[in-house]
């Protein structure tokens, strides 16, 4: 379990996260929503340690991560996954390369044993015979399920997504997002994502934290978002005229 | 805008985590010939065709300057040789690397930052710095004093070849200026001077490349800042390598 305690953040004096406290359970996907600029990427990059919070606490099972010494928080580093916006696959790697890249780092393995979890890790997010293909010459699609196995490499306890969708078309997106919770309930994964797609919100939203001007100002899950009365929460989802039909239609 | 106590602050924090263990020393191992091989082998066509060209043109001036009969013609073959191994072997020839390799790695790393891959290799627990820079910086000082030495021998023999052609004075006149009082430690000195020039050039890319922001234009823009730095630093650190090594 990942807890989150009084968490602020500023930059330049100007506040950016004010008071968040929140809780990401195993097993479970957690989307931070909010609109562009609402604080929800400054939030996930102080949950992986991007960030050093300006006060509050981040838990991780119970152990504060800021407070850990660098050969500590290096080895805790090792359980955590993360799959970015725009991929970030290493360029100069193969995709073979790109997902037995924390192997190389962490484990004692045989190339033999390595390869074996690197099929095992692209089979699972359904791709096969693109080992030696470059970054470059696979689709955004394929590079994001590159991502999702290249994060899942190691087993990791925590899994983040910084917008796994962005970029991409409607049917790949929910793809990626089963994807993302199938593997979570499998492996009882920790998971954070990052996301403003209602479409992801609907379909894998266990648990939902809504930022707005840099504050936690809902929490619910997909079930419980179309019936809120939070405003500003409302504004977010029923900005199109499909969502608000959707609702009128209810 | 970034002061330059801060840029030094943050040149040498960067430096501390840059030079520590390697995680595994297979991999390092395997970057650092990758990297010889990027930054030493694929800069000797051109280390190889401007020494030839200086040493010839070298030759063909000071011959054309040396109008006294009192001062022998051999002195040409001494000129060439002095030219070369104090400045051109080991400044010009880094100020020529300074745009080749530093661009090449401000731009590399630089693209690496804004597209998130070194914020990935953190997450993962990999030392970011210590993985990218050590193996480039190591690489290029070690064989760097290979490359001058090089440089050296293709700038003579450019002489030789321009004098061969044009016999504005003879070979062996050439030569025998070529073994007139003939200083050795000119060679070491120079070749000291070449691997602290290269570890300016990679260091000082490496850290504008790490610290880019702002897209595609952050990239262009610290690339600039790079070589800019590093030519200033390549003259100043000759003449403070000069005064303490000749």
């Amino acid at each position: 379990m990942i807890e989150v305690k009084g968490l602020y953040k500023e930059f330049d004096g100007k506040m950016v996260l004010e008071d968040i406290n929140i809780k990401f359970q195993p097993g479970e996907c957690s989307l931070i929503i909010g609109a562009s600029g609402s604080g929800k990427t400054v939030l996930l990059k102080n949950l992986v340690g991007l960030y050093e919070p300006t006060s509050g606490e981040i838990l991780y099972g119970g152990s504060n991560f800021n407070n850990m010494k660098m050969e500590e928080k290096k080895q805790f580093r090792r359980e955590m996954g993360m799959l970015f916006q725009e991929s970030a696959l290493f360029d100069f790697a193969t995709v073979q390369e790109n997902v037995m890249f924390p192997l190389d780092f962490f484990t004692d393995w045989s190339f033999e044993q390595k390869l074996e979890r690197v099929n095992f890790c692209l089979r699972r997010v359904n791709l096969e015979n693109v080992n030696n293909l470059y970054p470059n010459q696979i689709s955004g699609g394929m590079q994001k399920r590159v991502g999702i196995a290249r994060a899942i490499a190691t087993n990791p306890k925590y899994l983040f997504c910084d917008e796994p969708n962005s970029g991409l078309d409607p049917t790949t997106s929910i793809v990626i997002d089963r994807l993302i919770q199938e593997i979570t309930r499998e492996y009882k994964i920790t998971t954070v994502i990052n996301t403003h797609d209602m479409n992801s919100v609907m379909e894998i939203g266990d648990h939902i934290g809504f930022i707005h001007k840099g504050r936690l100002v809902w929490e619910g899950n997909n079930k419980e978002i179309m019936d809120s009365d939070c405003q500003p929460l409302n504004d977010f989802v029923f900005a199109n005229n499909l969502a608000r039909q959707l609702k009128k239609n209810k | 805008m970034k002061g330059t106590f801060q840029i030094t602050g943050e040149y040498w924090q960067l430096m501390l985590r840059v030079f520590r263990k390697p995680e595994k020393w297979s991999i390092f191992w395997k970057q650092f010939w990758k990297e010889s091989q990027k930054l030493i082998i694929g800069s000797l066509v051109l280390v190889f065709i401007i020494s030839l060209a200086v040493g010839g043109v070298l030759c063909l001036q000071t011959a054309n300057n040396l109008e006294s009969p009192l001062i022998p013609k051999y002195y040409v073959g001494v000129m060439a040789r002095e030219s070369l191994v104090l400045e051109f072997c080991s400044t010009m020839v880094a100020l020529i690397l300074a745009g080749k390799m530093g661009s090449s790695i401000s731009s590399e790393i630089g693209s690496m930052r804004i597209t998130e891959q070194i914020d990935a290799m953190e997450i993962m627990g990999v030392n970011s710095a210590n993985f990218l820079i050590l193996p480039k910086i190591t690489s290029a000082t070690v064989f760097s004093p290979l490359m001058m030495l090089m440089s050296f021998i293709i700038g003579l023999i450019g002489g030789g070849v321009l004098i061969a052609l044009t016999g504005i004075i003879t070979l062996a006149q050439y030569i025998e200026g070529l073994q007139y009082a003939f200083n050795q430690w000119y060679i070491f000195y120079s070749m000291i001077k070449m691997s602290v020039f290269c570890f300016l050039i990679t260091s000082v890319s490496a850290y504008y490349g790490y610290y880019a922001k702002g897209g595609s234009l952050g990239v262009g823009k610290s690339s600039t800042q790079a070589i800019v730095t590093i030519c200033m630093l390549i003259l100043i650190f000759d003449l403070i390598l000069t005064k303490l090594l000749l």
